[in-house]
């Protein structure tokens, strides 16, 4: 029974964070547009590995994909990929300090977005362009951000 | 691991399975409704800073409105002798079917967050007529086509998309071309016209109607460049589109029906 406990807050942050995606932006400046549903599941994981992982991962990706009108399980695979390195070096990542953790993150997204490419080329469909890596960096800024709302909320449902 | 095989199976064979795309039709429905709720309180701000505009701004707009309504019809009473001449005309040439085109507006209500496409949602569906494949028109111009259509919303891509290319011929010389999408939302281009192709900068491209899919004559774009490198076989020619794709909410969805009057 303890496992269930709180478990909705995850699941809200992460249905929100889908809703980020929503907000209008700019044709020409999506490009910069943090991924915040990738950040709430890398912070998840990282916080409770054994309640989120794979897939959940899984299902965002879907989520993703449906908000964005592309082939069904574009998103997952990638996600998926690199939640499964993240499991593997939790523990480690868990004890870097902000910068190093930012970093980290990075790299990840970048083996997500790099997988997502991979599947692009795959299915023929048109590839992000270069300046995709200027969005990674805004993700990565936003990481920090999002870790002490995420790391708050946590604390005060007492999620676990 | 199985996930995995699913999402791969799902992406390479599975992706124009009915059932899927039935998936992805609710949910075009069903994230505009989202949308719409998100957005709720951003819109009625915007409509409480429209109601404050002074009453002698609408005043002024509505007589130029109606200016504008009363020219515009004055030019379709042409329209609509010219459209029955050349109904004549094609009646004359036993020409096998003649198609009238009717119009839904419909309005931009959103754009896919995917910074590689131009693909934007549309607040008409197939309970209005709109069906995956049907031309979408700017103010000035052609816009797109519609490619996936759900109950009340429809998705849409536009001519920019770099996954998009359409027939067009130039209105000065007909010369025939295909114009692809750049992935830049101002910019088409034109790459394999041979370099001694009769085309200028300047020059407006329309529909040429060849594939079925848009019908002629409508607007596209005009050349803006054309470069011929030396040993080159062919021009590398650069369009902007006649309307402004990423400005503009309000569009219209040409649906075509098939008339017989030209059969007699």
């Amino acid at each position: 029974m303890e496992q269930a406990r709180s478990s909705w807050v995850i699941y809200l942050s992460l249905s929100c964070a889908l809703i980020f995606m929503l907000l209008p932006f700019p044709l020409e400046w999506r490009i910069f547009r943090p991924d915040i549903a990738t950040l709430t599941l890398f912070y998840w994981v990282l916080a409770l590995p054994h309640r989120v992982g794979v897939t959940t991962a899984f299902f965002l990706g879907l989520g993703q994909d449906l908000i964005e009108g592309s082939p069904l399980g574009l998103s997952s695979l990638g996600l998926m990929v690199s939640v499964l390195v993240l499991l593997a070096n939790y523990q480690r990542i868990r004890q870097f300090d902000g910068f190093q953790q930012s970093l980290m993150i990075l790299v990840l997204l970048m083996l997500c977005s790099g997988s997502e490419q991979w599947l692009r080329n795959g299915i023929e469909m048109p590839g992000l362009p270069w300046l995709g890596l200027v969005g990674l960096l805004c993700s990565m800024g936003c990481w920090l951000i999002v870790r002490e709302i995420l790391r708050s909320l946590r604390r005060y449902y007492e999620v676990n | 691991m199985a996930l995995a095989v699913v999402s791969l199976s799902l992406l390479f064979f599975f992706r124009e399975h009915p059932r899927v795309v039935g998936i992805q039709q609710s949910a075009i429905d069903a994230v505009a409704i989202t949308t719409g709720v998100v957005l709720a309180p951003l819109e009625a701000w915007d409509r409480m800073v429209a109601a404050m505009d002074s009453r002698r701004d609408l005043q002024e707009e509505v007589l130029r409105l109606q200016q504008e309504n009363r020219v515009l019809k004055g030019q379709s009473q042409r329209l609509a002798a010219l459209l029955s001449e050349n109904a004549r005309y094609k009646a004359l040439l036993r020409s096998a079917q003649l198609i009238d085109d009717e119009l839904i507006a419909a309005q931009i209500t959103a754009v896919s967050p995917d910074p590689a496409r131009h693909i934007v949602v549309i607040d008409k569906g197939v309970l209005d007529g709109v069906r995956e494949g049907q031309p979408m028109l700017g103010e000035e111009g052609l816009m797109g086509q519609v490619i996936l259509s759900g109950e009340r919303n429809s998705r849409a891509v536009l001519i920019t998309d770099s996954a998009h290319a359409l027939p067009v011929q130039v209105n000065r010389s007909g010369l025939r071309a295909i114009a692809e999408g750049s992935g830049m939302i101002d910019r088409l281009l034109i790459r394999h016209l041979p370099a001694k192709a009769d085309i200028r900068v300047g020059d407006l491209l329309v529909t040429s109607g060849l594939g079925g899919r848009f019908p002629n004559g409508y607007p596209v774009a005009r050349v803006i460049e054309v470069v011929i490198s030396e040993g080159e076989a062919f021009a590398l020619v650069t369009a902007e589109p006649i309307s402004a794709l990423d400005r503009g909410r309000y569009v219209l969805v040409l649906q075509r029906t098939v008339g017989s009057g030209a059969e007699s």
